[in-house]
């Protein structure tokens, strides 16, 4: 990509107790893109994120924000960047309200007309006067979106910020997001345990397994794809296969077979020629799901990795 | 830091037990006084006959008494004839100025108030979890705890007001009308009690213990996280502290304890250190450098540690 990355992680380490709990993760985040940040339970996904936001001072390495070092210019690189960590604690005994402008006297220039709209994005007019001790999860989930987004800040992280939302509310903060991103150039960088969300929301994925990045793709990539073909008669169509140099599975009523896109019309006009009668040629991208459960392994929590 | 210090008062005064501190001193002024008033004994006699029957009856005790317990006795005779040749006459209950003398011992109540908060304003943070919320903004973590330290003192200021305007606005309303002067003996000669200037002093001497409690409640609430800990520790030290220092009274070291100068007020009206040979600068340097101590390791830790919370 040619843009400037917003955020650089360099070499980011974190040994506590002699454990290695983060290993010098690299990784850039782009203005515009959302990446996801997947990971089995314990596999530093928090760790990662406390340090990117100054909670914890790495062992190693640095995180830079427009190239600046957030450990050494805290309060400049900080305020380009909005945070969620786990879930948004906010004080109780004040109103929705008094919390927001509480975390808006913190920033510069975040006008009452600011708060106001902001309130109004997450969809909390109505309640935004009474107690937060009177909040539903998801009410105080919106609250602490609207104070990550209060000084529109360029990068968002958040971790795990659907966690307690209702389907329209997810729904909402998915296309909140995406239109963020696109229209104002913010980078977001969002962990989370939902698969589909992550698949529906972001650009690019990173996988962290034992505090390693073992990957990090672009989602909807077609190079190596699957394309399943229901014809009869399917003797036909291997023989086709065959003669075109195309792997393929045999299933019950069609073939899978790799092949990339740009091949598909001249399979298919061969299989015309050969007078198949086709049903279906449909792609089958693997799931998010199958993908990360292949990567990671399966669902066991990684013992704590001593180094 | 103007900015912080608005919300670190905004989250103060949205809390109960905030509200409830100020319910405290108040009920407990109001409740001292009316008690006061109630059983408030009067004079209702001529207080020259008073002074004189005052002064038959010292001049038979002494007569009788040995020499020892004599000149307590002796300076009240002096004290009743100056009253009557001059024609002083003597406080008639309870008056403005002994009223403010209870205000001077609310002190270490109001203190215990801004060890409460000082113990609390950084702990509840993180038992609350707000502290990530609060610590992932453009503020230096040393400009967020200043904050809260300076808010714990506005505070603690403002309780102090709040006791020595209320006591003085009771004891104007109830007791305005008791005059008189108080009179002492100094060296043989009799002159006026400046009870003013006592209340002053006592009060200016009563910042030692209330600037070096708030100080340890902060340090032991900021790097343990854990407010009852620290409201626990305090107490218990403020309680037994004097009496750790007797028990080491005989090492050399004793004095440099800061537990044994945090009462300045033994110094008030020429007193004297409990131990040998402590003046008042060395107790108030001892003070400085525990407090400075205090401090460091306050911000050190609040700076340097990572928050999991
Ligand atoms: N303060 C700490 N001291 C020691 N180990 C810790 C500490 N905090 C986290 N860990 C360990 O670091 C590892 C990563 O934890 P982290 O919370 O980053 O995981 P995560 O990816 O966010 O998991 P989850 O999906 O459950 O939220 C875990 O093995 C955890 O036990
Ligand atoms: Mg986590």
């Amino acid at each position: 990509m040619a843009q400037q990355p917003i955020v650089q992680l360099r070499n980011l380490t974190k040994v506590i107790r002699g454990k290695k709990l983060i290993d010098s993760l690299n990784l850039d985040l782009y203005p515009g893109q959302i990446t996801g940040f997947l990971g089995p339970n314990g596999a530093g996904k928090t760790t990662t994120i406390r340090m990117m936001t100054g909670l914890m001072h790495p062992t190693e390495g640095e995180v830079l924000i427009e190239g600046q070092s957030l450990q050494g210019h805290y309060e400049e690189a900080i305020s380009k960047v909005g945070v969620i960590v786990e879930n948004p604690e906010m004080y109780k005994y004040m109103s929705g309200y008094k919390n927001l402008l509480h975390f808006a006297r913190m920033h510069r220039q975040v006008s009452k007309e600011r708060i106001d709209e902001v309130v109004r994005q997450v969809g909390l007019e109505k309640r935004i006067h009474e107690k937060v001790s009177t909040y539903s999860l998801g009410m105080r989930q919106r609250l602490g979106l609207a104070q990550a987004l209060l000084h529109r800040p360029k990068f968002l992280i958040l971790d795990e910020p659907t966690n307690g939302l209702d389907p329209a509310g997810i729904r909402e903060f998915r296309t909140y997001l995406r239109k963020i991103a696109a229209e104002e150039g913010v980078s977001v960088f969002v962990s989370s345990h939902l698969l589909s969300e992550i698949e529906l929301m972001c650009d690019r994925i990173a996988i962290i397994q034992n505090g390693q990045l073992i990957d990090i793709r672009e989602m909807h990539n077609e190079a190596e794809t699957v394309y399943y073909v229901e014809a009869e008669p399917l003797a036909k169509v291997q023989e086709v296969a065959q003669q075109l140099q195309i792997e393929y599975i045999v299933q019950a009523k069609g073939l899978e077979l790799q092949i990339p896109k740009e091949q598909v019309p001249q399979l298919v006009n061969e299989l015309v020629a050969q007078q198949v009668n086709i049903f279906a040629i449909q792609p089958q991208q693997k799931t998010l799901e199958e993908q990360f459960l292949e990567m990671t392994g399966g669902g066991q929590i990684a013992e704590s990795h001593t180094k | 830091m103007l900015n912080l210090i608005q919300n670190e008062w905004m989250k103060l005064w949205h809390q109960k037990a905030t509200w409830a501190m100020l319910g405290i001193l108040v009920v407990i002024i109001i409740a001292f006084s009316g008690l006061n008033k109630y059983y408030e004994e009067r004079e209702t006699r001529d207080w020259h006959t008073v002074e004189k029957e005052q002064i038959e009856t010292y001049t038979q005790i002494l007569a009788e008494e040995d020499a020892a317990s004599n000149s307590y006795i002796q300076d009240e005779i002096t004290i009743s004839e100056y009253r009557l040749a001059h024609d002083i006459a003597p406080p008639n209950g309870m008056t403005v100025a002994d009223f403010m003398d209870f205000g001077v011992d609310l002190i270490t109540i109001v203190t215990l108030f801004a060890v409460i908060v000082g113990a609390s304003i950084v702990s509840s943070e993180f038992s609350t979890g707000t502290i990530k919320m609060l610590l992932t903004r453009p503020a230096s973590r040393a400009k967020i705890l200043t904050s809260k330290l300076v808010t714990t003192f506005i505070y603690g200021l403002f309780m102090l007001a709040v006791n020595f305007a209320l006591v003085w606005i009771v004891a104007f309303i109830l007791f305005n009308g008791n005059t008189g002067t108080l009179l002492e003996v100094v060296n043989g000669q009799v002159q006026e009690v400046n009870v003013w200037k006592n209340l002053m002093e006592v009060s200016s001497l009563s910042a030692g213990n209330f600037i070096m409690s708030v100080l340890f409640a902060f340090l032991i609430g900021s790097v343990f996280r854990s407010s009852a800990l620290a409201i626990g520790l305090t107490m218990f030290l403020s309680f037994m502290g004097g009496m750790v220092v007797m028990l080491l009274s005989k090492y050399s070291f004793a004095k440099y304890i800061w537990l044994a100068h945090t009462d300045l007020t033994q110094y008030a009206n020429g007193g004297q250190h409990m131990l040998t040979g402590v003046t008042m600068p060395f107790s108030i340097t001892v003070l400085a450098v525990y407090a400075l101590i205090f401090l460091v390791i306050s911000y050190w830790s609040f700076m340097k540690r990572d928050v999991t919370a």
